[in-house]
């Protein structure tokens, strides 16, 4: 057998132990995730909680930094997105009303500027 | 005797493949988390995550779906949990609300234990191991009025409706606490200077997350009760500097009790030591 097909052979085997290495006998494990990385499930029942506690608090500052961990785009957005999963996979009315109150306190709401007080 | 020529060309090439097994995974595509669990979370996220489920908690009151979200973050004792968290953001000075809502959620769960009730628990609320994938939707959150949409993964178990679990009792804007018991407690067993406080409502059931404000000369200090269910609900203690005089009122509003100080105590074979306070808060 040619020299460079068994070296190729040797590459094979290399490359397959890594992975067997990598999959088997050390898989990954997911941890210190962070909560932009969740589920979509995930990501929009986070939003209904924040949506149930604004419902009692009624403060937008509070509920949009508490759905700024999921990431770090617009509030308004990341609760659309929990509404559009919530409409699809058929949440029960009550809580796509927490979640439509939640966007309609959010829409009115502008951010408190830099440095300013929370 | 013969000496074949070692292959190094083998084993190099068994080096290379390694390699660029390692360049793919690492460089040319690294690893991008994403659809992860809840109980992959870095432990402050996780934090994060228990403030928001006690705050809907609070909100809402179903204990039923603050278990099952619970459940979600993998903690071998929520309750725990929730009682380590509360102490935590407590001693970095965090607003009181999110504070005594961990404490609330926590003493619920403690309760509802304690009472062995299995009725306003469904049955099927799954305690995920790290390793399970099972639908958040399934999982619990959508359990109490919200019908299950179909699994986004694995097949996970059908759970039944749950009635949405009764409040544990909290602090209210009713009549002010009254001090009902004030004793002296002398047990070389317990801490010396333990301070214990119970605080119980007008239905003489213990209160749990009710605030208590304690001052002294130089300082004041705030606490709850229900961080040690265990001791009831409606517990707490602080240990007290012997010699030192204190006043103890609860925020939510109470008469102040002043010059409260370990009392000294004799043991058995004449040896002093500083004792315990015991006093018990009640609504008329």
């Amino acid at each position: 057998m040619p020299r460079w097909i068994r070296f190729l052979i040797a590459l094979a085997i290399g490359a397959a132990l890594g992975l067997v290495y990598g999959w088997v006998i050390d898989p990954l494990e997911y941890v210190e995730t962070t909560p932009d990385t969740l589920r979509l499930d995930y990501k929009a029942d986070y939003a209904l909680m924040v949506a149930e506690a604004f419902q009692q608090e009624g403060d937008p500052n509070l509920a949009a930094r508490r759905l700024a961990v999921l990431g770090g785009g617009p509030p308004i957005d990341i609760v659309a997105q929990a509404l559009e999963f919530a409409l699809r996979t058929g949440y029960s009315e009550s809580d796509i009303g927490l979640l439509q109150n939640l966007a309609a306190g959010l829409q009115a709401w502008s951010p408190p500027p830099e440095g300013g007080p929370p | 005797m013969k000496f074949e020529r070692f292959p190094w060309y083998l084993l190099l090439g068994l080096i290379a493949g390694i390699g660029l097994g390692l360049l793919y995974t690492w460089v040319i595509s690294p690893i991008r988390y994403v659809d992860t669990l809840p109980n992959t979370l870095r432990a402050d996220f996780k934090d994060q995550y228990r403030s928001a489920i006690a705050a809907a908690f609070m909100a809402s009151g179903d204990l039923a779906r603050a278990q099952s979200r619970l459940a979600l973050l993998g903690d071998p004792d929520a309750v725990q949990a929730l009682s380590a968290q509360a102490q935590r953001m407590l001693a970095a000075g965090e607003s009181v609300d999110a504070v005594q809502s961990l404490a609330l959620l926590a003493a619920a769960i403690q309760q509802q234990a304690a009472a062995g009730s299995t009725e306003s628990l469904p049955s099927s609320v799954p305690l995920l191991s790290p390793t399970e994938t099972t639908s958040a939707v399934a999982a619990g959150p959508r359990q109490t009025d919200t019908p299950l949409p179909a699994p986004l993964e694995t097949p996970t178990p059908i759970q039944t409706p749950t009635p949405r679990a009764t409040r544990t009792p909290t602090p209210t804007l009713g009549a002010p606490f009254v001090v009902v018991s004030q004793e002296a407690v002398c047990d070389p067993n317990l801490p010396a200077g333990l301070l214990q406080v119970i605080v119980k409502d007008a239905a003489n059931r213990q209160v749990a997350g009710a605030e208590i404000v304690l001052a002294w000369k130089d300082g004041e200090e705030r606490f709850f009760t229900g961080f040690k269910p265990e001791l009831g609900n409606g517990y707490a203690d602080y240990v007290m500097t012997p010699e030192i005089t204190y006043t103890l009122r609860l925020a939510e509003g109470s008469v102040s009790v002043p010059d409260l100080s370990a009392p000294p105590c004799q043991a058995s074979t004449g040896e002093q030591y500083w004792g315990s306070l015991r006093l018990i808060f009640a609504q008329p």
